[in-house]
């Protein structure tokens, strides 16, 4: 049983693994500069999955194991959640880091109307090609 | 070009084969979390034990996002505050001047299914955002669900029916500073009150501390309310919705360049 879990979360870390190396492709080699601020989204995404995924915990004893949220307030309540719960602390940091990659998205996306009016294009090649 | 991709997937191999070498007992997750993650966890709401270093929110993510690490957060602010600057000056001037006309829009349907859901989306974000402390959730998810409402808006009617209505980016731009004095505010209000009282405080405290004996109340009227947390989150909430609506707005009306450059 230990070693299936075992298996399946693998099988979690490769997927996001791919998901990191083809998005790190289409960054680099999608002309266009819609599709690399999409590229650069899923980037971030699969980065913040991957933290969640390392805060995560195992069942303990075939007990499903919680949110970082305390719903019993007792002390007894405070014990069982201490041995239950998952990570909180890649979940604050994600929380910080989606705001930031908003906040580039957004500028990124701000820069490409710009570029568009000032090119008539956001194909990369033509921008290499006119500019200058 | 050839020679640049050949080194980048030769990088991923290598970078990826010594991830899993060194970090896969470390990545894989295992009944345990990290000594940190029990200290955050027992910390969060824990007057039991640990009556001078309880945050006494329930909620572990928002504790540690407005508590443990409320500097930090507090900049993540700024930072997405400073890229909303950085849009609107690069549209400077550019806004057009919208004229009503009929014939907007969708069809009637839509556009009443849409006045009665107003006031449910901003009950959910609302109630995301007050219940930050005590649900996931917090400030930004509820301010992002409220942002969601003008998105609806500009589709459903017109680009500039929200601005012909008065909600201008001049307002939204003060009531996202007004979040953000709150925020300020919130940050200082332990400090502000032991000067006065002439008591050691910190900045950014939320409950007493061994060397600084002053806290925000943790219940009023008998509800939890975690001290500063539910502040936080409530001017949180307005500076992000603001904030989003600046944006959608700024993208829907920013037309001007294009014409200009035609002429």
């Amino acid at each position: 049983m230990e070693d299936i879990n075992t298996y399946f979360l693998s099988v979690v870390l490769a997927s996001l693994l791919m998901n990191f190396t083809i998005a790190l492709y289409a960054i680099f080699f999608k002309p266009h500069y819609v599709k690399k601020v999409i590229a650069l989204t899923i980037l971030g995404d699969t980065v913040n999955t991957f933290a969640i995924f390392i805060g995560y915990r195992r069942w303990v004893d075939q007990t499903p194991s919680r949110i970082p949220v305390l719903t019993d307030l007792s002390s007894e309540g405070v014990e069982e959640f201490i041995n239950l719960a998952v990570d909180p602390l890649p979940q604050a940091l994600v929380l910080t880091a989606i705001v930031i990659g908003l906040a580039v998205i957004l500028f990124l996306v701000f820069l490409g109307w710009i570029l568009y009016s000032h090119y008539k294009t956001l194909d990369m090649r033509e921008i290499k090609r006119l500019r200058g | 070009m050839r020679l640049v991709e050949i080194v980048v997937l030769i990088i991923i191999i290598l970078a990826t084969a010594y991830l899993i070498t060194v970090g896969l007992r470390h990545i894989l997750p295992s009944t345990n979390v990290r000594p940190i993650a029990k200290f955050y966890l027992n910390a969060t709401y824990n007057p039991f034990e640990l009556g001078n270093y309880t945050v006494m929110s329930p909620e572990a993510v928002t504790a540690i996002v407005w508590d443990f690490r409320g500097l930090d957060t507090l900049f993540e602010t700024s930072v997405f505050y400073l890229a909303l600057i950085a849009g609107l000056a690069l549209t400077r001037g550019l806004l057009v001047e919208y004229v009503e006309k009929s014939g907007y829009g969708l069809s009637v349907v839509v556009k009443t299914v849409t006045k009665i859901t107003a006031p449910m989306i901003m009950a959910v974000g609302a109630s995301i955002a007050l219940h930050g402390h005590l649900t996931p959730g917090g400030g930004f998810q509820g301010g992002s669900v409220v942002a969601v409402l003008p998105m609806i808006i500009i589709i459903v009617f017109s680009a500039g029916f929200l601005v012909l209505k008065g909600v201008t980016t001049s307002k939204l731009i003060i009531m996202r500073s007004l979040g953000l004095f709150g925020i300020g505010l919130t940050a200082m209000a332990v400090f502000l009150v032991g000067v006065a009282l002439g008591t050691p405080a910190y900045v950014f405290q939320n409950m007493s501390k061994p060397s600084a004996g002053i806290s925000m109340p943790s219940h009023i009227f008998g509800v939890l309310i975690s001290g500063t947390l539910w502040f936080f989150n409530l001017f949180e909430m307005f500076a992000v919705a603001a904030g989003f609506t600046i944006a959608f707005i700024t993208l829907m009306l920013a037309r001007g360049l294009e014409t200009k450059r035609g002429e």
